[in-house]
């Protein structure tokens, strides 16, 4: 821990709030208390739903984890622009973070989501518009993450990956709006036209996760985005380390 | 004498389709979404969420200690590196 903030402060940009511990382990805190809090809620007060069972509890976290994907790509797509436009490799930072954080949350959203339309629609999959444009999303991340994983480190790739990464934010606001465009079998209970969660437990619960999924989301970005700031400073001493003549290890 | 006929009743459904009609086409038990528990769908869920979660974490404390690892070692052998050039600078002067 004590080396991650060494670390850290040698690499962060002087005054950044990305370089403060205290606020970092305190996010992480935070989100651990919202996370078991929220399990607490769903298991013990939210009340099962009538026509599903409990099967519903999966809502708490499948549609947060829907929400964190989007708060990734928005990350990455943000990024991405930003990188775009100013060549600065923080930006290109914050878009990888972005990625793998709306990869985790897109499969925790496509394994969720299946196990509870085997309940609710007795199905597992079904090409449905929301849960398709969906899982493209999800392919459009993979290929990001698996681009900036194999395809090297140089400006042509970061650039190439950046442009990946703005135009696969086109996606989202067709997941958003496909349930009211084309239909399907998607539930639309908390969008607009939807019946709401008719309990106030429902609800507590259901702010509880969103709550949750964003420190959780915030937290894996930052996280991520330490880790690339580390692998800069290791960068600049590998290339001190060589003009010095000290190995080639 | 009037017959009654029952229109609304759907018609059979073969319970044993030919040889034929298996090679065909497969169909669904009816009511087989009914046959999954909602608990152990449940609990899949979770698992799958903490498992992928946890994963994630993992993947990332692990690649944050080897490249701090990486970084203690060379910053410690580069302030010897340093230390040395010093000492024979001010040997030499």
């Amino acid at each position: 821990m004590a080396e991650s903030a060494i670390v850290s402060k040698a690499a962060a940009p002087r005054g950044s709030f990305l370089q403060n511990d205290t606020l970092f382990y305190a996010l992480l805190a935070l989100t651990a208390l919202g996370i078991v809090s929220t399990l607490q809620v769903v298991a013990f007060r939210a009340p099962t739903e009538a026509s599903m069972g409990i099967v519903q509890k999966i809502f708490y976290f499948h549609v947060p984890a829907a929400y964190a994907m989007y708060l990734g790509a928005a990350a990455c797509f943000l990024g991405s622009a930003g990188y775009l436009y100013n060549g600065r490799l923080g930006w290109d930072a914050l878009a990888r973070a972005g990625s793998e954080v709306a990869v985790a949350m897109g499969i925790i959203v496509m394994v969720t989501g299946p196990l509870w339309a085997a309940k609710a629609w007795g199905v597992y999959w079904t090409w449905d518009p929301r849960l398709t444009t969906s899982m493209l999303s999800v392919l459009l991340y993979v290929a990001y993450v698996v681009l900036r994983a194999f395809a090297g480190d140089g400006e042509a790739e970061r650039k190439f990956a950046a442009a990946l990464g703005v135009l696969g934010a086109a996606n989202l606001p067709i997941i958003h709006y496909s349930v009211q465009k084309w239909g399907g079998n998607h539930p639309k209970v908390i969008t607009s036209g939807g019946g709401g969660l008719q309990h106030p437990d429902m609800k507590l619960a259901f702010a509880m996760g969103m709550t949750s999924f964003t420190l959780l989301a915030l937290l894996l970005l930052w996280s991520r985005v330490r880790i690339d700031l580390a692998s800069s400073r290791l960068a600049e001493l590998e290339q001190e380390a060589l003009e010095l003549g000290l190995g080639e290890e | 004498m009037r017959m009654h006929f029952d229109t609304s009743a759907p018609a059979p459904i073969p319970t044993t389709p030919s040889a034929d009609d298996r090679s065909t086409a497969f169909r669904a038990v009816q009511g087989g979404g009914e046959m999954q528990s909602g608990e152990k769908l449940l609990v899949e869920a979770y698992a799958a969420l903490w498992l992928i979660l946890f994963g994630l974490v993992f993947i990332s404390w692990r690649r944050q200690k080897a490249i701090d690892a990486r970084v203690v070692t060379l910053e410690s052998e580069l302030a010897k590196v340093r230390a040395a050039g010093e000492s024979r600078k001010s040997g030499g002067a």
